[in-house]
């Protein structure tokens, strides 16, 4: 096992002042953590934050059904418990947009994307509910995005980013 | 009190538009006002954040421009998109010059420019801060006489430097406007726990798990439904029970209400004006209990 020091440099970047370098490991993360204790520990928060200080991409990039890095559900728990205010979700976003890159998002996120990247929204309207919200008296849903979206898209790179799905 | 851009997100108006109804009836009655946008997805602080931040900045920094150049605050049906317009701004407050020219670049090819000068509010804040719980109750014709779990949810008020708003551990303010409905709002353990609805993206059964944590503890509560604010947790109640019930072989059927449904029906809407015939849990028993 080795040291990715360019994984480092990203997991550090930001942060290099900041408090990820005083992580405790004291574990009150996953004390915390509802997918710790459902999955019985398969996802491990203080694991992902060791592995990403040290920069060991290995440990969590690059493995089939990657559940120890996305276990995480951004609930935020974790962040508000941290004895030592490591801002732990701001960590997995980095290490889940490499894990993106590589391949290995599952499906949910890869789909939402997608939709995104056609659409402009996570969830397109359907002609059933554009009847229903007529019944009920709703006015249409506001349109007139779809055009930016794809521009920032295209200059954010999302489709090469998605590539391998 | 000045006219908001309504940010009503993806899942409300595109699959739950009855909670859009009951949102726009109560704002009516409130003289909340409110205006429509062509916002786009805000988008999703837990899917699309993790699948690529830039393009979350880019986007959600678009949907405030569009508001800032009405020079409008923001109110939002949804613990998601207020979280992630919220992180979007709290972020780029805090971006290094490089970061932030980068996101000035993006916005310059659909002739958008950031400038960070509104406001970006939660309904449930709106309703407190700009109605009045007074006001709210001196509206309620008809108590709603029930025992009610509430669920803020995640992004509701975390993360607390991001949110800035009501307490992340001990949330008090939806307990306010449940109980000026005249319902009572019942302790119950899990009452910040996450609805589960982003661990099943990853893995069906750990949202099922997250979920069942959550239903154990607002049924030994006693609760008769549960209240919540924010389509996400709404639909993860709604619709898993069944998923929950076949996987567990113990039935789960709590009803819940959007809050503003709750107020609705204070108000004296009835459960057809409001079409509650389309939530998945069905709320017939509770309306039988209340006399709706």
């Amino acid at each position: 096992m080795s040291m990715d020091l360019e994984f480092r440099r990203i997991v550090l970047g930001k942060y290099m002042d900041s408090t990820l370098h005083y992580c405790l490991q004291c574990s009150r993360c996953n004390d915390v953590c509802p997918v710790n204790e459902v999955s019985d520990g398969a996802y491990n928060p203080r694991s992902v934050i060791l592995n990403a200080f040290l920069g060991l991409k290995e440990n969590l990039i690059g493995k089939p059904n990657n559940i120890a890095v996305w276990g995480c559900q951004i609930c935020d728990t974790c962040n508000l418990t941290c004895p030592q205010d490591i801002e732990l979700t701001d960590i997995f976003y980095i290490v889940k947009n490499l894990s993106v890159q590589a391949g290995e998002a599952p499906e949910y996120y890869v789909i939402q994307a997608k939709a995104i990247l056609e659409s402009g929204k996570a969830i397109p309207l359907q002609t059933a509910i554009e009847r229903r919200r007529s019944q009920m008296g709703l006015p249409e849903v506001p349109t007139g995005f779809e055009d930016d979206v794809k521009i920032i898209l295209k200059e954010t790179e999302l489709e090469e980013k998605l590539s391998k799905y | 009190m000045s006219e908001y851009k309504l940010f009503a997100g993806c899942v409300i108006p595109n699959r739950l538009p009855f909670l859009e109804l009951a949102s726009r009836k109560v704002f009516e009655k409130l003289g909340v006002q409110t205006s429509d946008a062509p916002f786009s997805c805000c988008p999703d602080p837990v899917g699309f954040q993790s699948t690529d931040k830039e393009s979350w900045l880019a986007l959600g920094a678009r949907n405030l421009c569009i508001a800032e150049e009405e020079g409008k605050d923001i109110v939002s049906l949804c613990n998601g998109c207020t979280q992630t317009l919220k992180a979007v701004q709290y972020d780029i407050a805090r971006a290094s010059e490089l970061e932030k020219q980068r996101i000035s670049d993006i916005l310059a090819k659909v002739n958008k420019e950031y400038k960070g000068s509104i406001t970006v509010k939660h309904f449930v804040q709106v309703l407190i801060e700009d109605v009045g719980i007074d006001k709210i109750k001196s509206m309620i014709k008809k108590p709603i006489e029930l025992k009610i779990a509430c669920h803020t949810g995640c992004h509701y008020a975390r993360p607390a430097e991001v949110m800035n708003w009501d307490d992340p551990e001990h949330p008090i303010y939806l307990r306010q406007l449940v109980e000026a409905c005249g319902a009572t709002p019942v302790d119950y353990e899990e009452e910040v726990l996450c609805c589960g609805a982003g661990a099943g993206n990853a893995k069906t059964e750990y949202g099922l798990g997250v979920l069942k944590r959550k239903l154990d503890s607002v049924i030994s509560a006693g609760a008769d439904c549960i209240c919540v604010v924010c389509p996400a947790c709404f639909t993860q109640f709604d619709t898993q029970q069944r998923a929950l019930s076949k996987m567990v072989e113990k039935e789960y059927k709590i009803p819940v209400l959007y809050l503003t449904e709750l107020m609705a029906l204070g108000m004296g809407f009835t459960p057809k004006d409001l079409n509650l015939k389309y939530h998945g849990v069905k709320t017939k028993n509770i309306m039988e209990k209340i006399g709706l």
